[in-house]
């Protein structure tokens, strides 16, 4: 009771201190300059993120993920329940929930919507995420029940996740084709979805209009309806300088992607807000450890003394400053330290180009070597940290040959495991580390990114984790994954960079997340 | 030759160029490394996944078989969807295709509008300052990239003096023109150069002709002899060379919808390629093909009106 009194009253200091937050303002249209437009938006059939980033703004999830990504909050369910074995989740629905249109939104649609985003069959390139779904049901008019195969960890923040964005199943089949798929495209034209804006026009390439959904559950703190925005107009802007200078003459009033070597200029004016959003989003350099290369030389990269003395030679602090003019900061694993169970103990592989002369020496490579790393033609990023890294290799003898390729040849070569070393970059698209590390560290899914390294402790690790529902433990295994992954070093390690966003001062709470997710729901513009 | 016999033969010409366009981009695509599937998939994609989807978008079948059906989709102008954006090519090329023609369109006229009078006063003041300032200008404009004029132009007149807006498309015919203009000029300024330099050589030459020195000495106005004798002898050249420009100019429509954030067919194709997006690249090229095929047409007519002596 002490306590709770305590708490009040500094709640009542507090609002003393500093007064009823500033109303938000309510109506009218924000301008938002993208860099690319959006593919296809079902969100259970798409991979690109000009697409997921802006999914949560039409389908709304049963759960939320919190602002730091690390829990879920209530959404579309109000409530939900999970049994002792981790096997049955029970959802209780709002009431009254409805589409954009007006039409009802049904325990059955939760159920549809959600088979068809696990279903194998037509369920895309996320349906693993909800793969240990066995079966749903649902109970009267508001309570859904998930049956899972086996105790899974991940399901909440997974069903936070675009993909798992409730669709009508009324609307979706009555588009016209004959097979679901082909519904899907006719739908994901003008789509209508449950979230807190409706796509209302869309001319590919210039612009998309998305306009508040006035059917949406959420209501604001005054206990008005969310969203404060009528509309939200994208516009697509592929030149950076255009984008900026769209901006400075007040005629968008956000831009994404603004190149971090401008992030201080616009920073010092007066008229923006230059915003870096934390990002769950690594760079690194992809190394192939395979012991010959597929053109059949031999690939001194397979030696893991070799892996390990390259990273000592690049110095992170230095590939900051170049590629992110210091927004970025050195990788303590492969995932980004957003990630929950991410561990790190300080920057990995710190420069030091004794040890990494030490480490060549002893795999007999004194005399140094060459190493070929593709780049994507025409990016400036790729040529100012590869030329830095020529440098800092030649220290230790080692020859770098940088190869400039466009991205669908890079891209081909990749999958082909025709590569030495390649710049890369990784974006989480879910709260949690199964889906970085199935794709970077266990073997089975794609040969760990395609570099060919592979600790049987690790697959058996991540094996076990999938199943873990004590955070605890769950916790240990991910970081002995980490750090295993850390020794074996299959890739250079390099940096974390945040989203650069740049917008006016009356753009209010904008935010978008870790996992890259434009979230509008608050955003309002000050008079 | 009748005009008839003139006219069959040259669409005859464009109908085997089409074909051959067919075949070469069908080609091109398919031998450039990359894959459609690849790129709409992504970095996560798994090989399960990889397949699946390039059973369900027919790329597992042979060359030939996909060939067929790209030569059955073409007779029936019937490009198919886009890979990417799953629309029909059809709508997204009918979207696009008026405002690159309109910017296009703008951009000849205001090259011609620029270099024709500069032409003109560089020719009869020939090498007096004037005319030395004007083939500096023309040089200039000729060797810069057209991005950098872009760019330059944006920040110039766009954000700085905020006579135009900083890119984009405006909302019916006479704002297009607005929101057009300064991306129209940065394409004009190199081709008026080219013309610029084209007509003044012409006009002195024709200039120094015999029969315009006795056009004068018949006592004809000057104006009438300019107009009536000189311009329309010096053209002829010049209306070929901006004919032959016209590819160029949608070439240069690429760079400049990318700089302005111009929605044409220009960017369409550059995010088409690098996407790998077959059925949208082969139906635009094929369109375009037509396009600049009766452009050329049109130029070689308008030749023969201007000049009795082609097509004879």
């Amino acid at each position: 009771m002490k306590r709770l009194a305590a708490g009040l009253l500094s709640a009542i200091l507090a609002f003393a201190l500093t007064g009823p937050a500033p109303a938000a303002n309510r109506g009218g249209t924000l301008v938002f300059a993208r860099a690319i437009d959006s593919q296809f938006l079902d969100p259970v059939h798409t991979a690109q993120n000009a697409d997921i980033w802006i999914s949560l703004n039409l389908y709304d999830t049963l759960l939320l993920a919190s602002a730091d990504g690390k829990s879920t909050e209530p959404g579309l369910a109000a409530a939900f329940k999970v049994s002792e074995d981790g096997k049955t989740l029970t959802f209780t629905m709002r009431p009254g929930l409805k589409f954009a249109d007006g039409s009802p939104l049904l325990v059955s649609d939760v159920k549809w919507s959600l088979d068809r985003a696990r279903s194998k069959e037509e369920g895309g390139e996320f349906a693993f995420l909800l793969a240990s779904i066995a079966s749903i049901d649902t109970e009267g008019s508001d309570t859904v029940v998930l049956h899972m195969k086996h105790p899974d960890p991940t399901i909440l923040q997974a069903l936070a996740t675009f993909n798992a964005g409730i669709m009508s199943e009324k609307l979706l089949t009555a588009a016209p084709g004959a097979t679901l798929q082909e519904k899907s495209k006719a739908f994901a034209e003008h789509p209508i979805g449950s979230g807190p804006f409706v796509l209302t026009s869309w001319q590919r390439n210039a612009e998309m209009v998305m306009s508040r959904n006035p059917y949406y559950w959420k209501p604001a703190a005054d206990g008005k309806p969310l969203p404060y925005l009528d509309t939200v107009k994208f516009v697509i802007i592929p030149d950076d300088a255009t984008r900026i200078l769209k901006l400075k003459a007040g005629e968008i009033d956000v831009a994404e992607f603004v190149p971090y070597s401008r992030v201080t200029e616009l920073k010092g004016d007066p008229k923006l807000n230059m915003v870096l959003f934390p990002a769950a989003q690594v760079n690194y350099f992809a190394l192939n450890t395979r012991p010959t290369l597929k053109d059949g030389t031999k690939n001194p990269l397979n030696d893991v003394r070799v892996r390990q003395a390259l990273n000592y030679a690049t110095d992170k602090d230095a590939l900051i400053q170049v590629v992110s003019y210091g927004t970025g900061t050195p990788q303590q694993s492969f995932m980004p330290m957003s990630t929950p169970l991410s561990y790190g103990e300080g920057p990995l592989y710190p420069y030091d180009i004794a040890k990494a002369k030490k480490l060549l020496a002893d795999a007999g490579l004194a005399g140094g070597f060459e190493v070929t790393c593709m780049a994507l033609a025409g990016s400036a990023d790729d040529t100012a940290k590869l030329s830095a890294m020529q440098q800092m290799w030649a220290q230790i003898g080692v020859k770098l040959k940088i190869e400039q390729l466009e991205a669908a040849t890079r891209l081909a070569r990749y999958n082909a495991t025709d590569f030495q070393m390649r710049t890369s970059l990784w974006t989480n698209d879910i709260n949690d580390p199964n889906e970085i590390t199935s794709i970077l560290a266990y073997y089975p899914t794609r040969q760990s990114a395609r570099t060919g390294w592979q600790d049987k402790r690790v697959d058996e690790l991540f094996d076990m984790s999938q199943e873990e529902l004590d955070p605890a433990k769950r916790a240990t295994q991910y970081k002995e994954i980490q750090q295993l992954y850390a020794a074996g070093a299959p890739i250079i390690f390099s940096m974390e960079v945040p989203y650069p966003v740049a917008m006016l001062k009356k753009v209010k709470d904008f935010v978008q997340i870790p996992l890259g997710n434009n979230i509008f729901i608050d955003t309002y513009i000050d008079k | 030759m009748t005009l008839l016999a003139i006219l069959a033969r040259r669409l005859l010409h464009i109908a085997a160029t089409v074909v051959l366009v067919a075949l070469l981009i069908f080609a091109l695509m398919h031998f450039l490394p990359g894959d459609p599937v690849l790129m709409l998939l992504g970095e996560r994609a798994t090989d399960a996944s990889i397949a699946q989807m390039r059973h369900a978008m027919g790329f597992d079948r042979t060359v030939l078989e996909q060939f067929w059906e790209f030569l059955l989709h073409m007779t029936t102008l019937q490009f198919g969807d886009s890979i990417t954006m799953r629309v029909p090519v059809v709508s997204l090329i009918r979207d696009r295709l008026p405002v690159t023609l309109m910017l296009t369109g703008m951009a000849m006229m205001l090259a011609l509008l620029i270099a024709v009078p500069l032409a003109f006063v560089a020719a009869l003041r020939q090498g007096g300052i004037a005319d030395a300032v004007i083939r500096v200008i023309s040089q200039v404009s000729l060797s810069m990239p057209v991005f950098y004029i872009g760019l330059i132009l944006l920040i110039t007149l766009a954000a700085g003096l905020r006579w135009f807006p900083v890119g984009g498309i405006g909302n019916g015919f006479l704002e297009d023109i607005y929101y057009l203009f300064l991306p129209a000029l940065t394409l004009a300024l190199s081709l008026s150069a080219i013309l610029l330099r084209n007509l003044r050589e012409s006009l002195i030459e024709v200039l120094h002709a015999e029969y315009v020195s006795f056009a004068t000495a018949k006592g004809l106005m000057r104006r009438t002899v300019l107009g009536r004798h000189v311009l329309r002898n010096a053209w002829i050249s010049t209306i070929t060379l901006l004919g032959l420009h016209i590819g160029s100019l949608v070439g240069g429509a690429v760079i400049t919808e990318t700089v302005f954030a111009v929605p044409g067919v220009g960017r369409l194709m550059i995010d088409s390629i690098f996407s790998r997006d077959y059925a949208v690249v082969q139906g635009l090229t094929m369109v375009l093909a037509v396009m600049v095929s009766v452009v050329f047409l049109a130029v070689d007519a308008l030749q023969a009106m201007l000049d009795p002596r082609v097509g004879a």
